[in-house]
């Protein structure tokens, strides 16, 4: 078996797809099927690569056509095959959702839909695995500017203006990723992947390429301070859609920056690694703390991706302060860290997003205060939404647990790379805060789930509301399964994540967790033990048998039937607790960060003994918005209205400024 | 090997289960003294249990299966958190799969079940007692982990046998002092005692966990108390042992043992005069209440830097 075969496989999946599908203007449905199920044909056949290369190590291959300064040549190490099969299997399942989820946009521009979905995926398949610079600018632009005109698809005016905010933020980012780019081909003679290199450049060079590139990759990763587009983008786009960039087009953020910081740039200075860490913990925090307050799921779930990506890059940054200390075997566990997150976020904040999906399927809303008691009408889809909320809050014995332990392990072990008391600080400090983070979304989920899924109705939207068809709770079981997996096979997912990782270390630095032992997930930095899912869930085990055993001691007894207790008063929908409420303590305790702003207004017309009408609304002012877009956005209309003056119009001043700047030259040009 | 190890957890998981109940008595019975009150009897609460798991349940016709499930995720989590604490009762084992972070995200499971069983019944008391019971825990979540640390950092290992290996024996610095404080202030708020939770009351106003789980009755009801009680005993044997290190050795002698039920006794007697001293504290002064605790988890780090 050729690789090229399967990789041109994938190609012309995809090419099949755009070509044919305008051709099925008229024919909504068949469009439908035949463009999704192209696509989930194209993912598949991307994880099909990914596997070959897992198994046969590296493929490089050049495509025929080429043009001048544009090779296009493709490398397949296993660090691509890592992203490759990700993206493939999210979109997979994805494309398979959208199937069913599809027909609520036929009279909303359906061709054009599903024509940019599939250059979405292509172009993110693309992204992970060019070998070229010009090549991955131009794929990288193609997948920002069709995520662009999807998260547009919905035509609305908060949707359009999160679109076009997505398409500046995304455009300063390209420029500064382009920037990082040519400085590397200028420093190393060349456009290729496998020749960027900046060992010869000076230190000026390296650390502008390094920060060009986390500013860069840092925008479409969505860290706060430069996420203010994320939050907005994600959600306004079709379900399907937001799963993807959510759960795979950040990804390809983490991917260039794993690419930059493992391989062209080198070990870095420390601050490198310093700054990443600063950085991601302000994303993990704030991330979290804006979703638990948010009560829009999509939005929540959009701010929870900011929270992990925060995660994620916590990893990057404590792996590259290891590799500066010359500590590769500790670098190695972060970067496993890192990447172990980076797959399993995909797989449940897709199943997230499926589930959020599926209840604005059903109910046509995405606030969650018209939600509740969905769990009696949606009981597949509340099991699976239930198993995404346990993995993404890191409760064993999904995967989310395994990632974050494994990030606890990397920070734990910081202060052999810093030392002294400010390494302990450092690292204590960022350990309690990923404990925050970790606590934080706990709540937000609880919350997101309780008030969707549990207790009664609250709106007359939700009591209509259907369990969705089986092609979209395929889908999401498969995710189920997958974060279960994950999790309790994680010793084998660490092989995997060797193999990814193994190129970039020194010689047997990371075969520590190359060949663990089946039921137990050491690190190097421990001197004994590790982390043991088959024991903990023997302990766990033999904790339900024991209860079972005291529950049914004296029989199984009788369960009588009663209404809640609410003070003698019959309970209605309006007595529950409501997500604004939920959320409430943690929005007064850090009101410091949060700021928010409650608006009461009552009704004066009505009796104020029996009942008045009272309307109460919560805004969350967002801190960076304040602190840095606000004075940026004063700043750039106090220079254009300076502009504005100068250009007035008038061609007469115009040759008079040209006048000026001649006669500047010519005296500055000749004053020798 | 590795089964003489699953077998030491089952014991410990199964020892600690029967125990519990005595403990939480004990406390109530300290208090009651220290109140003036002549209180239930140490084992009262093993009669209410008994009672209250040959009872039959009412439920209400607004819950779903979580409802239903919750008692016994929690109270497999309460007996999980057993099995893998550090009794230093039981020596000679290399190879032990209990990691610190294990013990924790059990009883993050256990919350996050018995939060989604609040909101379940749709009253506004379990949504509220949920709603604080979540918000304390991210409180209170940065500070246990900074308080863990200032022994796990001196054991270089988050492994718990690790960890009781490294404090056992030795003497006891101004770091073990501070850690020690910030420790206890967190056992108050993790066992829900007075200031930040009221075990004793069902004033709406006040409750947290009694909020969570006014909706149960019978059968769950009587699991719910008995994994509470289990939990409040591991919180109180992780205490003793690795912040009052002021034991011989690690081991199973008479004198071990002594020291162990000692340090016990004396750590159930500082909650019930704590909670005897103190009164309920705001639920928005709890943030600073346990803020204390983690300056003083940072202090104990510093000044244990060797």
């Amino acid at each position: 078996m050729e690789f090229s075969l399967l990789y041109g496989l994938m190609l012309l999946l995809f090419a099949t797809g755009l070509l044919i599908t305008p051709f099925l203007g008229e024919k909504l449905k068949v469009a439908n099927v035949f463009a999704h199920g192209i696509a989930i044909l194209g993912s598949l056949a991307a994880v099909l690569c990914a596997s070959f290369v897992f198994v046969n190590g590296a493929q490089a291959m050049k495509l025929p056509f080429q043009l001048t300064y544009m090779a296009f040549s493709v490398r397949v190490d296993t660090l691509s095959a890592y992203f490759l099969g990700i993206i493939g299997l999210v979109a997979a399942a994805a494309s398979m959702y959208a199937i069913a989820y599809g027909k609520e946009y036929f009279k909303q521009r359906f061709i054009l839909m599903a024509e940019l979905y599939l250059a979405f995926i292509l172009s993110m398949l693309l992204v992970v695995t060019v070998n070229h610079v010009f090549m991955f600018l131009v794929v990288w632009e193609v997948m920002s500017v069709t995520s662009f005109l999807l998260v547009g698809q919905e035509n609305s005016q908060a949707s359009t203006k999160a679109a076009y905010l997505y398409l500046v933020m995304t455009h300063v980012g390209t420029a500064f990723i382009m920037t990082a780019f040519l400085l590397l081909a200028n420093s190393s003679g060349s456009m290729e992947f496998t020749a960027l290199r900046v060992l010869g450049a000076n230190e000026w060079t390296r650390n502008i390429v390094f920060l060009c590139s986390f500013i860069g990759f840092g925008m479409k990763a969505g860290i706060i301070p430069l996420h203010v587009w994320l939050p907005k983008a994600h959600p306004a786009a079709p379900t399907h859609v937001s799963a993807l960039m959510s759960g795979v087009m950040l990804k390809t953020a983490i991917y260039g920056m794993a690419r930059f910081y493992l391989e062209f740039l080198g070990i870095g200075p420390a601050w490198w690694g310093g700054m990443i860490l600063l950085f991601a913990a302000i994303s993990a925090v704030l991330g979290v703390l804006y979703a638990v307050v948010e009560h829009d799921i999509k939005s929540l779930l959009a701010y929870s991706s900011v929270e992990n990506i925060g995660l994620i890059l916590l990893g990057v940054g404590a792996g590259m302060v290891f590799m500066s200390s010359g500590l590769p075997v500790l670098a190695g566990l972060a970067w496993a860290a890192a990447f172990f997150h980076v797959f399993n976020h995909a797989v449940f904040k897709a199943l997230l997003f499926f589930g959020a999906g599926a209840v604005v399927h059903a109910t046509h809303t995405r606030d969650m205060e018209h939600h509740g008691g969905l769990i009696k009408v949606m009981p597949y889809t509340s099991v699976f939404f239930l198993i995404g909320s346990a993995a993404i809050a890191a409760l064993p014995p999904f995967n989310g647990f395994v990632s974050e332990w494994l990030l606890f392990q990397s920070l734990f072990a910081l202060p052999m790379a810093l030392g002294g008391i400010g390494g302990k600080l450092v690292g204590a400090i960022l350990i309690s805060l990923l404990g925050l983070t970790g606590a934080l979304a706990a709540a937000c989920f609880v919350k997101a789930y309780g008030i969707m899924f549990l207790a009664k109705s609250r709106s007359a939207l939700t009591e209509k509301a259907v369990e969705v068809p089986g092609l979209m709770l395929v889908p999401m079981g498969f995710m189920a399964l997958l974060c279960l997996v994950l999790g309790v096979t994680a010793p084998k997912i660490m092989v995997l994540l060797h193999q990814v990782l193994v190129a970039f270390f020194p010689e047997g630095a990371i075969d520590g967790f190359a060949s663990p032992q089946w039921f137990i997930l050491g690190t190097a930095a421990q001197a004994s033990g590790g982390l043991s899912l088959p024991v903990l869930g023997l302990v766990f085990v033999a904790g339900i048998i024991m209860a079972i055993i005291f529950y049914l001691y004296k029989g199984a007894g009788k369960t009588h039937v009663g209404e809640t207790w609410t003070c003698g008063i019959i309970p209605n929908a309006r007595m529950e607790y409501t997500a604004t409420g939920f959320s409430g303590p943690i929005r007064r305790a850090f009101g410091k960060i949060l700021r928010p702003r409650t608006m009461t207004v009552i009704n004066a017309n009505t009796s104020p003994y029996s009942g008045r009408r009272i309307v109460y609304e919560v805004h969350i002012s967002h801190v960076v918005d304040e602190l840095v877009y606000q004075p940026l956005n004063r700043y750039i209309v106090r220079l254009s209205q300076f502009m504005k003056e100068i250009q007035t119009g008038s061609v007469q001043l115009y040759i008079g400024y040209i006048m000026a700047v001649t006669v500047a030259v010519l005296i500055w040009s000749t004053r020798w | 090997m590795f089964l003489d190890n699953i077998m030491v957890l089952f014991v410990k998981a199964l020892f600690l289960t029967v125990m519990a109940p005595l403990v939480a008595g004990l406390i109530k019975k300290c208090k009651a003294i220290l109140q003036n009150r002549r209180g239930p009897g140490v084992f009262q609460l093993y009669f209410d249990i008994a009672k209250w798991l040959s009872k039959d349940s009412v439920i209400s016709p607004t819950t779903s299966w979580i409802f239903k499930v919750a008692p016994f995720i929690y109270f497999a989590c309460a007996v999980g958190a057993a099995g893998l604490s550090p009794l230093i009762l039981f020596t000679g084992i290399t190879v032990w799969p209990a990691d610190l972070f294990m013990v924790l995200y059990l009883f993050v499971l256990s919350r996050f079940s018995l939060a989604l069983a609040s909101l379940d019944a749709g009253s506004a008391f379990g949504g509220m007692g949920g709603s604080r019971e979540m918000y304390i825990a991210a409180l209170v979540e940065p500070a246990l982990l900074l308080t863990m640390l200032t022994v796990a950092f001196k054991a270089h290992s988050t492994n718990i046998m690790d960890m009781t290996v490294s404090v056992a024996g030795g003497a006891g610095g101004l770091s073990v002092i501070f850690a020690a404080a910030a420790f206890f202030i967190i056992l108050l708020a993790e066992t829900g005692r007075i200031p930040v939770d009221n075990p004793d009351t069902h004033l709406e106003l006040t409750m947290v966990h009694e909020g969570m789980i006014l909706e149960y009755s019978g059968r769950r009801l009587g699991l719910i108390v008995w994994a509470s009680a289990i939990k409040q005993l591991v919180l109180i044997v992780i205490f003793s042992t690795l912040f009052l290190p002021w034991t011989p050795a690690i081991g199973g002698g008479a004198s071990q043992i002594a020291w162990f039920v000692g340090k016990i006794l004396l750590t159930a007697g500082g909650l019930a005069l704590s909670e005897t001293l103190a009164n309920k504290m705001r639920l928005f002064k709890v943030p600073g209440f346990l803020a204390v605790a983690g300056l003083l988890a940072l202090l104990a780090i510093v000044a244990g830097v060797d």
